[in-house]
């Protein structure tokens, strides 16, 4: 937390004032406003499509949880009582769909190295990841595919609300006391469930190390 | 320590939300137990590996069509009517009364019993009741209706219909109506509080807003019944985002009390040090912040202050804060 220096300084001011026009466009969309809906939109939908793309391994279900999710936000907006931010209320609406999502598909089996775009063709996540030497190595691919399917097996048999505790704070980098927050729960809570998931993997992945 | 509570631990740490003096001792049990050594090795080796399956970034085709198709979805919604927005305004400013649930449900009886008496009243006084239920006006009465009811006038928010008869000069006017409320109590009263609280966040003036804001930080001041949360984040909330600089200084004021304890007090007093447009608020942030142990954002904040800011005053008065840098750890 801070600056280091006088940029930093003046980049928190700069901080300042892109928070005063958030403030705006909140009370702007509360009053009906679609085009400040649509810049609230704007700022968050990155982040809302990352985690549900690398939760869903599909961009179709992507799409679908980002349509639910500013959906549900525009619906519910004039709720917003400005108790805690509104990244923390859109990734609350954000996670409890993943989670819905999550225990839908908890009976199915996923090969998440591969995701599945809009036309339904299947592109393989571990392909895509380069080795930077300068040969390929067809061996180390394969191995590196075998290991995505592996990591994959050992998430599927988290509980839903495991899995999105450690994709929060593993993947997403979130803080503890976020997701619980996020989860409607405690930060002491969300440890404890990052610890049980963490146990879980290692278990599963025993045999890799 | 045992090993039971290092092992929690090392996950915490591994994921760098441990607080330095449950590091330190941590760091103190692993040099006597290779077992807690060999379980974070695991546990760093474990993070390695599960970075094998990447987050990939949604990539512009994706962001595009889900853009579209939320456009389409909402434009295909209904415009809300009226009196849909009237509801759905009503509603928003009730939802801040979860917190005191029976005073809620009072105030609302008490709102809707005086609107449909007064009403009723009005409609005794100057109409002529028609078969559909309207208001039937003579059109040679119109000036007397306003010149004798102008503060209800004031108060219609939606004219929906004006329907003259045929062949009569009776004219059928279907309005609505905000009826003014007053209320009164102790500032001990969780109804008067909820309003208050309010009116610190949609004040039609920022006089209204200081003077909420002011008797709310005082009941924080003075210790009474601001152990929960709802005075807080009204306090909060002013303190981040209302524009006027008298409102923020006293939403700081309020929050003195918490800022030991309360680590969402202290991380809004800390964006108000560095943030805040107003040098007395950013001064007086510095003042309040109390030696917070195992708290290090309060150092390194002092620490960019004391170094980077533009304002000379800001930076003394964060010199002087940390020259007392044993007290704060």
């Amino acid at each position: 937390m801070g600056g280091t220096n006088r940029d930093g300084t003046s980049r928190g001011r700069d901080r300042l004032q892109e928070r005063v026009p958030e403030v705006e466009l909140i009370r702007e969309a509360q009053a009906g406003s679609r085009s400040a809906f649509d810049a609230l939109v704007r700022q968050y939908e990155h982040q809302v499509l990352r985690l549900a793309l690398h939760l869903t391994g599909s961009e179709h279900d992507a799409e679908d949880i980002y349509q639910e999710a500013f959906l549900k936000a525009y619906r519910y907006i004039g709720n917003f009582r400005f108790e805690c931010s509104f990244y923390t209320w859109i990734y609350r609406i954000v996670t409890n769909l993943c989670l819905d999502q999550l225990r839908r598909r908890k009976t199915r089996r996923e090969d998440r190295s591969v995701v599945m775009d809009h036309s339904g063709e299947e592109i393989d996540l571990l392909a895509s990841v380069s080795d930077e030497r300068s040969y390929s190595n067809p061996a180390k691919e394969l191995d590196r595919k075998q290991l995505g399917e592996k990591i994959q097996a050992a998430l599927s048999k988290l509980t839903p609300r495991e899995r999105m505790v450690f994709e929060l704070k593993h993947y997403q980098g979130l803080r503890l006391r976020t997701i619980g927050e996020l989860l409607n729960t405690t930060e002491e809570t969300a440890k404890n469930t990052l610890f049980r998931a963490t146990k879980k993997l290692r278990a599963q992945l025993a045999e890799l190390r | 320590m045992n090993c039971e509570v290092a092992h929690e631990r090392i996950v915490t740490s591994a994921y760098g939300e441990l607080p330095d003096e449950q590091a330190h001792e941590l760091e103190r049990h692993m040099t006597g137990c290779p077992d807690c050594s060999t379980e974070r090795e695991q546990m760093l080796a474990l993070k390695v590996l599960m970075d094998a399956d990447p987050v990939i970034d949604p990539g512009p085709n994706l962001i595009a069509r889900s853009r579209l198709r939320l456009e389409e979805a909402l434009d295909a919604l209904p415009p809300q009517r009226w009196y849909e927005r009237l509801e759905q305004r009503l509603r928003n400013n009730f939802a801040g009364m979860r917190a005191a649930p029976v005073a809620a449900c009072l105030l609302l009886a008490v709102g809707v019993g005086a609107g449909g008496f007064g009403g009723y009243r009005l409609a005794l006084k100057q109409t002529v009741q028609s078969p559909g239920g309207a208001a039937a006006i003579p059109v040679n009465a119109k000036a007397s209706l306003q010149t004798a009811d102008t503060p209800q006038l004031s108060n219609v928010t939606t004219i929906s219909s004006i329907v003259r008869q045929p062949n009569s000069n009776i004219v059928e006017v279907r309005f609505s109506q905000l009826v003014p409320e007053r209320v009164q109590g102790s500032l001990d009263d969780p109804a008067i509080r909820q309003l208050l609280m309010l009116a610190s966040e949609n004040g039609a003036s920022p006089g209204l807003r200081d003077d909420s804001v002011g008797l709310l930080a005082a009941e924080c001041r003075a210790a009474h019944g601001c152990q929960g949360v709802g005075i807080r984040n009204a306090l909060m909330v002013a303190l981040r985002y209302d524009r006027d600089a008298s409102v923020r200084r006293k939403a700081l004021e309020g929050l003195r009390p918490y800022v030991a304890q309360d680590i969402r007090v202290r991380n809004a007093v800390l964006e108000a040090l560095l943030y805040d447009s107003d040098p007395q608020i950013r001064t007086a942030s510095i003042n309040m912040l109390e030696p917070v142990e195992a708290d290090t954002s309060v150092r390194q904040v002092l620490y960019a202050v004391a170094n980077s800011d533009n304002n000379p005053q800001i930076r003394n008065v964060s010199r002087q804060v940390l020259s007392r840098v044993p007290e704060i750890q």
